[in-house]
């Protein structure tokens, strides 16, 4: 029933409003109106202002068809503060000074719109705006800076359109309620980010004005996702490095300069073309693009947030749009105009004409003529004390504070759990330009995913360009993951932290032996691999920081060739070609001496080196070797023969045209050969091994859990949990050695007064007694429960005897195992009195010394000292 | 003495015993046939072993210029000679020799592992050269005097000696004073020293060796300072202005003139004499700061110029670098193509087109290189004009201070003149009287005598 009269009360509020709108199309000749409304006013037809109803009405039906989620009886009232549902003296006496202000207001400007000054909270109390205001600081670090306070509204929230477009709210919710139902329209939107913002100290304010369509709605299609800009190259200035004194000139140009301008020409117009049927193909695109004319621009209500420069640091005003978390320059023309805005401490009107959007306004909030405040003796407010009598303010002067004390009243925002959450139910889509984005909260999908971008080639979002994948918390430290969907080309981003090192890793399949390219963490590696690529027939590896300044290794293979051996089980590796490997320059071998490049052509049983090149000269030596062995014409093997070396040396050496000199390097460079192979083998080997990591993990993906992450982290939770425990009993132990054996005996005595001598004495004797009372008994209770048992052992041995012939066989066994269950009692009992026997005289002594020192008693160490 | 082979005779090393040796020493196997086929150079050789040979006399090895170990043990050497030429030589043995003083080892400025053993040393002593010793055998010697030990704190890196069977190490103290002079060591006599050993050794002998420490620094910093006096020097000597901080030129001019020394005891003259070196000190120091700033600029032009010409080398061999890489690929390619090419003919044309491709390879390296020589030959020329004209201009302020200078003494000159003329008059009237030095007063009775005195400045 409810739900129905709301219904209907609402529908009347709709018709009423209609009349309002359009008494109000009649008045709107003046101004605080964007220019293009006065435009479409002036040439108003009835039938437009027909159309114009019927949408109104349309939009009214859909809203309340959609939000019968947030009213007010969804919400629980009964837990919120007594603030919410009364208002104290003060607040009432605020709330006359603006109904006072508003009615002056209406009477001199009555033209405007009706003042949104104090809305009903979800408790039915109306509440000054500036009240509902809390500054708040978070507790979290992440929430220190605006746009990251931007972001986490927006993204906590869920946006509701206002229910009536081109109205301000009749319900203002607190922010409380706001974040724990994490929903709400535009207003609740800037007052929650008001809050923090000014709790964290930016000098904001909530702006109630108007916005355009895209805007209202949260309408992001238009928007070039952010995600997908690439940042812009920022482009280097281009240091102009002043002509040295002593630079050298260049050599005489002889090209003639007419032909260069021609052809500068001919290609200045190539280029002109292009350009050309660039430009048309995008402003065809572009009209494809722009958005229908709104009916209703303009006249859409909007609440946003305005930052103004001076605090934190900010160097300039800007707008935040509390529904997607952007900042805006004030110029920016999705901001239609301004009717008020207000912080925690005051109240202003814009008196500026907003014909041209918002680009003209001057936010000199001390202006009087430009901003009318509300309040008197905000620190805004200084330069209109010679103006007050006109301001219309007359009766505030003990007003000052009171928004700020009626505000204290109202507790502190408090964000609980639901901040790592950060969405409702931690999903949340946004649709992009030709983009969708989608967010997810960390560890809700047992992948990590955390956000996917998606990119469309058409604005229809039907062909997927590409696709980004980002992860946290992921074991493996995979980070992003990009699919290009036309090329297949996926890239596999990764944190230090790797097992394998891995940075980068991009390919096409999983399968060994194709192309990919997989980078690393150098400095990970002990081998200082940065990079391996790979195709089919070769992979290319580059190093760095080696100690055998090896950067660059590069191995072909051949096909493969087909073994017939029976093991096949074994690894058949593809044959090398050739091996390329290139070096930095070793500063301590001098350069002739240093290998810049060798080339090992393993079929061709050659090896070719290049040196590195000497300062001042430009040529670098050479060698060659010719590795195959020969047999002379006698049969005997030829060692080294002077045509097995070729070598071009820049500075021909002595020593180096020896046989032996040559021998000996080649004797190197076969065993180098061998390793270098080996070291390909091996690198081929590791491909492998990584390949099959990746696909573990990607099987497996386990998520990491911060040892600081209380909450998650199971082992420290359990450690935590059994640390309590410990103390716990630890504590109940203490407790019971401090018992307090002397308590029952004082409290026969009477209460508060010293012990006499004598008390002392019989309290002492008293406590000994007693004690020793219970010594007897606890010996007496164990002698008895052993002549108990032995008794009973005795009888049942007897009832045994006696019947010993006519047991079965159970009988016996059960027999038997109470003998010596019995047995095992009795021997136990023996022992405790044993030990009691023993322990007791000590104990006694223990108690007796005790007691002696016992404060309390203190009489009787006089006695005996 | 201790050898067995005490009865043979001694030998000589001649050119075929090192031969044999070296052919000996050298690569075996089939790098050994090699070797035998070319013969070894003896300069390419870098370890000799010459032991138990009875040799008496080191001689011949000044060929082994590379030499990197050389080993002489077991041999009756008596003293240490003719091994200047072995510049390189990181380990050199000469055990069980007869040895008697350590000598001829300033040149081995490499050598790190020197083996004295069993020789007759008496005196550790003429290893100032040795910077990089790290191992020092001595054991088995007649070394007597712990104040060798000290002699050995010089050496940085010394890390192991052995000094067992010396007099010296009868001594009770012999190792803990040895560790606590030489705490760096690390191995005495084939053992490792504990840290125990180390610290025991420390606390003993604080006080001895702090003193010595404290001479060290001394020493140490006299010499820094004398380094860094030298240094100054030097860089206003390259400013044309050393000296000219200070009165030092003044005090030059009046170092030599005993007649002004006596001058300056007639009344006022002390005064003027004051004025007039503080003034000349100004001018001095005004000469010497223009100085240096006037090097300062030379110098950024200087500098500025280098890297201007080190620039265009630069630029220059990258072209030609690039050029030769050109060519070095189009090379090879024809090369092969050559190798696989049959015909006679063919062959020939392209050997042509490779020795044309060579020969503008040439013509295009030397392009760049008359290029480069012209382009430098202009900048030379500027720089020279710039630096004649900055000398020019310092040499003439120069003169225009040394002419303020002039005048300054002109002006002192004239005054004193006046003073000694009037001082003159007075003596003559017979006024001053016994406040003026003896000697002044004997030659005042001359005026000749007197303008001269003042004349000489």
């Amino acid at each position: 029933m409810e739900v129905l009269r709301e219904k209907v009360e609402e529908e009347e509020e709709a018709e009423r409003e209609e009349a309002a709108e359009r008494a109000e199309w009649a008045r709107m000749e003046k101004m605080m109106r964007p220019v293009e409304v006065r435009k479409e006013e002036n040439t108003l037809k009835q039938e437009t202002l027909r159309d114009l109803e019927k949408k109104l009405s349309e939009i009214q039906i859909t809203v309340s068809a959609e939000l019968p989620a947030f009213t007010k009886d969804t919400i629980d009232i009964s837990k919120l503060p007594v603030s919410y549902k009364t208002n104290t003296p003060k607040e009432e006496h605020l709330l006359q000074v603006a109904d006072n202000f508003s009615c002056q207001y209406s009477h001199l400007c009555p033209d405007r719109v009706p003042l949104f000054l104090h809305p009903l909270n979800e408790c039915e109390v109306p509440k000054f705006v500036s009240t509902t205001l809390r500054p708040t600081l978070m507790p979290y670090p992440e929430l220190y800076n605006w746009d990251s306070c931007a972001q986490f509204v927006s993204d906590f929230l869920t946006m509701v359109p206002l229910p009536d477009p081109l109205k301000p709210p009749s319900h203002l919710y607190s922010s409380t309620t706001v974040l724990k139902y994490q929903k709400g329209n535009c207003f609740d939107f800037s007052t929650l980010l008001c809050s923090m913002l000014i709790g964290s100290g930016y000098d904001a304010y909530c702006v109630n004005g108007y916005g355009s369509l895209d805007l209202c709605h949260m309408d992001l299609t238009r928007e070039v996702c952010p995600l997908t800009v690439k940042p812009k190259e920022t482009i280097k200035k281009e240091e102009k490095v002043l002509p040295k004194k002593y630079t050298i000139k260049p050599p005489r140009d002889l090209c003639s300069r007419f032909e260069q301008e021609q052809e500068v020409k001919k290609q200045q117009e190539i280029r002109a073309q292009e350009k050309k049927r660039l430009r048309e193909e995008e402003e065809r695109l572009m009209e494809a693009e722009k958005a229908k004319p709104d009916a209703l621009h303009g006249l859409r209500v909007h609440s946003w947030v305005l930052v103004l420069s001076g605090k934190r640091e900010v160097p300039e005003n800007f707008f935040i749009d509390p529904f997607t978390g952007h900042s805006y320059s004030t110029q920016d023309e999705h901001f239609l105009g301004i009717e008020s805005l207000w912080n925690h401490k005051n109240y202003w009107i814009n008196m500026q004409d907003c014909w041209n959007c918002c680009k003209d306004l001057i936010f000199d909030l001390g202006d009087p003529v430009r901003w009318e405040y509300m309040l008197l003796g905000t620190d805004k407010s200084q330069l209109s004390l010679t103006e007050e009598d006109d301001s219309g303010i007359n009766d505030e002067d003990d007003v000052e504070n009171l928004v700020s004390l009626s505000s204290s009243r109202r507790p502190q925002l408090t964000v609980s759990t639901a901040f790592e959450t950060r969405c409702p139910n931690g999903k949340k889509v946004i649709q992009y330009k030709r983009a969708k984005l989608e967010k997810w909260a960390p560890y809700l999908n047992s992948n990590g995913l955390v956000s996917r971008l998606t990119t469309y080639e058409d604005l229809q979002c039907t062909n997927i360009l590409e696709i980004k994948e980002w992860y946290q918390n992921r074991e493996d430290m995979l980070e992003l993951k990009h699919i290009n969907k036309t090329t297949d080309l996926k890239t596999d981003y990764f944190k230090p932290g790797h097992p394998q090192a891995l940075r980068v890793h991009s390919y096409k399949s999983m399968q060994p032996e194709m192309d990919r390219v997989i980078e690393f963490y150098e400095t990970a590696r002990v081998d200082g691999l940065m990079k391996r690529e790979e195709t089919p027939r070769t992979m290319t590896e580059y190093y760095q920081g080696r100690p055998d300044f090896l950067s660059y290794r590069h191995a072909s293979f051949g096909p493969r060739v087909k073994k017939l051996t029976l093991s096949s089980a074994e690894s058949n590796p593809r044959p090398i070609v050739k091996i390329t490997e290139r070096f930095f320059r070793n500063p301590a071998k001098p350069a002739e001496e240093d290998v810049a490049e060798r080339v090992f052509l393993v079929a061709e049983e050659r090896i070719q080196l290049r040196y590195h090149c000497r300062e001042d000269h430009i040529t670098a030596s050479k060698r060659e070797f010719l590795r195959r062995t020969e047999v002379d014409s006698k049969g005997n093997k030829i060692i080294m023969t002077p045509d097995m070396c070729i070598s071009f040396e820049v500075e021909p050496m002595e020593h180096t045209k020896k046989l032996l000199y040559q021998y000996e390097a080649m004797m190197h460079l076969k065993r180098e050969e061998k390793l270098s192979r080996h070291q390909v083998w091996e690198s081929e080997l590791e491909v492998l091994e990584i390949l099959k990591l990746r696909e573990e993990e990607e099987a497996a993906h386990t998520l990491t859990i911060s040892i600081y992450d209380t909450k998650r982290n199971e082992k420290s939770k359990e450690y935590r949990e059994a640390m309590e425990r410990m103390m716990h009993e630890e504590h109940l132990r203490q407790v019971e050695t401090q018992l307090d054996y002397l308590a029952p005996f004082l409290a026969q005595l009477p209460p508060g007064e010293k012990l006499t001598r004598w008390q002392a004495v019989r309290l002492k004797d008293e406590c000994l007694s007693d004690f020793k009372q219970r010594l007897i008994n606890k010996a007496n209770l164990i002698q008895a429960r052993f002549e108990k048992e032995t008794q009973e052992l005795q009888k049942k041995q007897q009832w045994y005897q006696e019947n010993q012939v006519t047991l079965t066989p159970e009988d016996e066994d059960l027999y038997l195992s109470y003998c010596s269950q019995a047995m095992f009692r009795i021997r136990i009992l023996e022992q405790r009195l044993n030990r009691h026997k023993e322990l007791a005289p000590l104990k006694y002594l223990a108690l007796e010394e005790k007691l002696y020192k016992d404060p309390r008693l203190g009489e009787l160490q006089k006695i005996f000292a | 003495m201790n050898r067995p082979c005490n009865s043979m005779e001694p030998r000589v090393m001649d050119d075929d015993m090192l031969k044999l040796a070296v052919g000996d020493q050298g690569p075996q196997e089939e790098a050994g046939q090699l070797a035998k086929q070319e013969g070894i150079l003896f300069k390419d050789v870098l370890s000799l072993q010459l032991d138990f040979r009875n040799i008496l006399r080191i001689d011949n090895l000044w060929q082994f210029e590379n030499l990197r170990k050389l080993q002489l043990d077991n041999n009756i050497i008596e003293k240490i000679e003719g091994l200047e030429n072995l510049a390189h030589l990181v380990w050199l043995d000469l055990s069980f020799n007869n040895i008697e003083t350590i000598e001829g080892l300033d040149t081995l400025v490499n050598l790190e592992d020197l083996s004295l053993f069993n020789n007759r040393i008496s005196k550790i002593d003429s290893l100032d050269a040795l910077v990089k010793l790290q191992v020092l055998s001595l054991g088995n010697n007649r070394i007597d005097n712990m104040m060798n030990i000290i002699y050995l704190r010089r050496f940085k890196c010394l890390r192991t000696l052995s000094l067992s069977r010396n007099p010296i190490s009868e001594a009770e103290d012999y190792k803990m004073f040895i560790c606590a002079y030489l705490p760096d060591l690390v191995y005495l006599d084939y053992r490792r020293i504990d840290d125990h050993t180390k610290k025991l050794a420390e606390a003993k002998h604080q006080y001895s060796i702090d003193e010595l420490k404290h001479r060290e620094n001394l020493m140490q910093a006299q010499l820094e300072d004398e380094q860094a006096r030298r240094e100054e020097l030097e860089k206003h000597k390259t400013a044309f202005v050393e000296h000219l901080n200070g009165s030092f030129l003044f005090d030059s001019m009046y170092a030599e003139d005993s007649e002004g020394n006596k001058l300056s005891y007639l009344p006022g003259v002390g005064e003027l004499l004051e004025t007039y070196k503080d003034k000349f000190v100004i001018i001095c120091v005004n000469i010497f700061e223009y100085g240096l700033k006037q090097q300062e600029k030379r110098k950024t032009e200087l500098d500025t110029f280098s890297e201007c010409v080190h620039e265009a080398i630069q630029e220059n061999q990258e072209q030609g670098k690039r050029k030769i890489a050109k060519f070095e690929e189009k090379h090879l390619s024809s090369l092969s193509a050559i190798r696989e090419e049959s015909e006679l003919r063919n062959i020939e044309k392209m050997i042509l087109e490779c020795s044309a491709d060579i020969s503008e390879l040439f013509d295009a390296l030397m392009t760049l290189e008359m290029q480069l020589v012209e382009q430098l030959e202009e900048t030379i020329n500027m720089f020279e004009r710039n630096i004649v004209d900055m000398v020019g201009l310092f040499i003439e302020n120069v003169q225009s201070l040394m002419a303020q200078c002039r005048d300054l003494e002109n002006h002192h000159h004239e005054k004193l003149l006046e003073i000694s003329i009037s001082t003159l008059e007075k003596i003559v009237e017979g006024d001053l009287g016994e406040d003026l030095p003896n000697d002044l007063r004997a030659g005042h009775f001359q005026k000749f005598n007197y303008v001269e005195a003042s004349g000489t400045f």
